[in-house]
């Protein structure tokens, strides 16, 4: 008999034991699926059997999931516990799974996980309380943060959330960071972007602010990024105005300056955000720069 | 400049003949480099399907990107795809009962179009439309006073992104496909074993 065999032989129980068990989960998971239509206190015991039963992470996992599903107070305390006391994979499923059910007391018991958790599982928490619509609890966490992973993180967070003004918020109490900024950026946050991109008294974080306003956009915004450029007293300033032109897609503004400019290194650099930004105008503005119109 | 938007200028300079692979390119770009980004941050990752950090900068990227992408592709960078929801106008005189039919409708059309996704370019034009979607139908749960949905949507939303990702791997796209099948099962076992004006229920 040759190797090749031999290892199929040897093999063939495995992969037999494999598919019966994946037979064996589909199964479950099928069974799971169907307890959604049980009455919460028919589907309970059932799925409480699930957890504390030898079956796979995944079967779990899905229980876990229809526990969300169940209002009542013991769905609830059982998924705390996993959220507290697991700490594998059905931990972070725990925990996202509060965030669904939306339990105050629950979602209130994550401050503490979050306190004690590694790095996945605060990221978990986070998720939740995204998840649930939490900004408040979120704000917390970024305003008692001790380090500026955990504060970027919760900010991030915040963005996503559009939570406008517990963004507007921490900077009272934390001050303007570039994660800050970006927040504001990601929950659309144009008139305090507008207000720190005014500020020169930070240069970095005031051009990162105007970039930050392209990523806005928007009437206003354009109309701010052409008076910050016209306005500007340093080249950093001006160039961060036009990389948010570029980003917010404000051609029209960037072909206004280049008609009013009159130095050529000006004209050269504004014709080349130009055709960056693939301005319909862009054939006209060559054509004329090539007869020396303008 | 910060890095991210650096990149993803770089790739809108690069768009001048907007032609939909390179809108497609962007969004993969700004997707995958998030992803490297949230990876670089942590020293030892240990990926969890439903881990929203990783889906936070994918976040952030995708608000960039797809701002930069829908100006730049117009029409002719998405494939035409009449969306469910346009006759489902959220809070606008739907009723509850219109709502949960149309939001059955949206679980179940996710879930056919999830398991049957595969590694082409269509598959993560595909997403983000479900994403959109989803995203709607979060803010009709929220006007028709269902919270309980409205966090169940907005929990989809982290693997969508996640599925979205050009680097993901077979593997554990397979198993975010099967907790998202799973999900949307129970949900859709869950509407129709309620009466139609359950979403008043949660």
């Amino acid at each position: 008999m040759n190797t090749r065999l031999l290892l199929i032989l040897l093999l063939l129980p495995i992969v037999a034991f494999a598919q019966e068990s994946n037979d064996s989960d589909n199964l479950k998971i099928a069974a799971l699926e169907a307890l959604m239509s049980a009455p919460p206190e028919k589907a309970m015991p059932l799925v409480d059997k699930v957890l504390a039963g030898n079956h796979s992470t995944e079967v779990k996992e899905r229980a876990l999931f229809v526990l969300s599903q169940i209002d009542s107070s013991e769905a609830q305390a059982t998924l705390l516990r996993f959220a507290r006391e697991d700490t594998s994979e059905l931990q972070l499923e725990a925990i996202r799974m509060i965030g669904i059910g939306g339990d105050k007391d629950a979602l209130a018991s994550l401050g503490d996980v979050y306190r004690s958790g590694d790095a996945d599982v605060r990221d978990a928490v986070l998720e939740a309380y995204l998840i649930a619509d939490d900004a408040t609890a979120i704000y917390e966490i970024a305003v008692n943060a001790d380090n500026e992973e955990d504060f970027s993180n919760a900010v991030d967070m915040l963005g996503a959330m559009g939570a406008g003004n517990e963004l507007r918020e921490l900077r009272g109490q934390a001050g303007v960071s570039e994660s800050l900024i970006d927040a504001y950026a990601i929950s659309g946050d144009a008139s305090t972007l507008r207000e720190l991109a005014m500020d020169g008294s930070d240069p970095e974080l005031q051009t990162k602010a105007i970039e930050a306003l392209g990523i806005v956009g928007g009437d206003q915004v354009d109309s701010t990024l052409v008076e910050i450029y016209r306005d500007a007293n340093s080249d950093e300033v001006r160039e961060a105005a036009l990389t948010g032109m570029l980003i917010s897609g404000h051609d029209s503004g960037v072909l206004e300056l280049y008609q009013s400019a009159s130095d050529p290194a000006e004209k050269r650099q504004l014709l080349e955000y130009l055709v960056m930004m693939d301005s319909d105008a862009i054939y006209d503005v060559i054509d004329q720069a090539l007869a020396g119109d303008q | 400049m910060n890095d991210d938007i650096r990149k993803l200028v770089e790739a809108h300079e690069a768009d001048v003949h907007r032609p939909p692979a390179h809108v497609v390119e962007q969004w993969h770009s700004a997707i995958d480099e998030a992803a490297a980004l949230e990876r670089g941050r942590r020293q030892q990752p240990r990926w969890h399907p439903g881990s929203f950090f990783w889906g936070a900068a994918v976040t952030g990227a995708l608000a960039i990107g797809i701002g930069i992408g829908f100006v730049l592709s117009g029409d002719n960078g998405i494939p035409a795809q009449e969306p469910v929801i346009a006759y489902v106008e959220p809070g606008v005189g739907a009723t509850p009962a219109a709502f949960t039919r149309g939001l059955a409708v949206h679980l179940r059309d996710s879930r056919q179009q999830i398991t049957s996704l595969d590694d082409s370019t269509d598959a993560t034009m595909l997403l983000l439309q479900i994403i959109e979607q989803n995203r709607r139908f979060e803010m009709a749960a929220k006007r028709n006073d269902a919270p309980k949905l409205a966090r169940v949507l907005r929990a989809f939303e982290p693997i969508l992104l996640q599925l979205a990702a050009n680097d993901i791997a077979p593997e554990d796209a397979e198993a975010l496909r099967a907790q998202l099948a799973f999900e949307l099962n129970v949900m859709l076992t869950k509407l129709a074993s309620q009466p139609s004006d359950e979403s008043h229920t949660t």
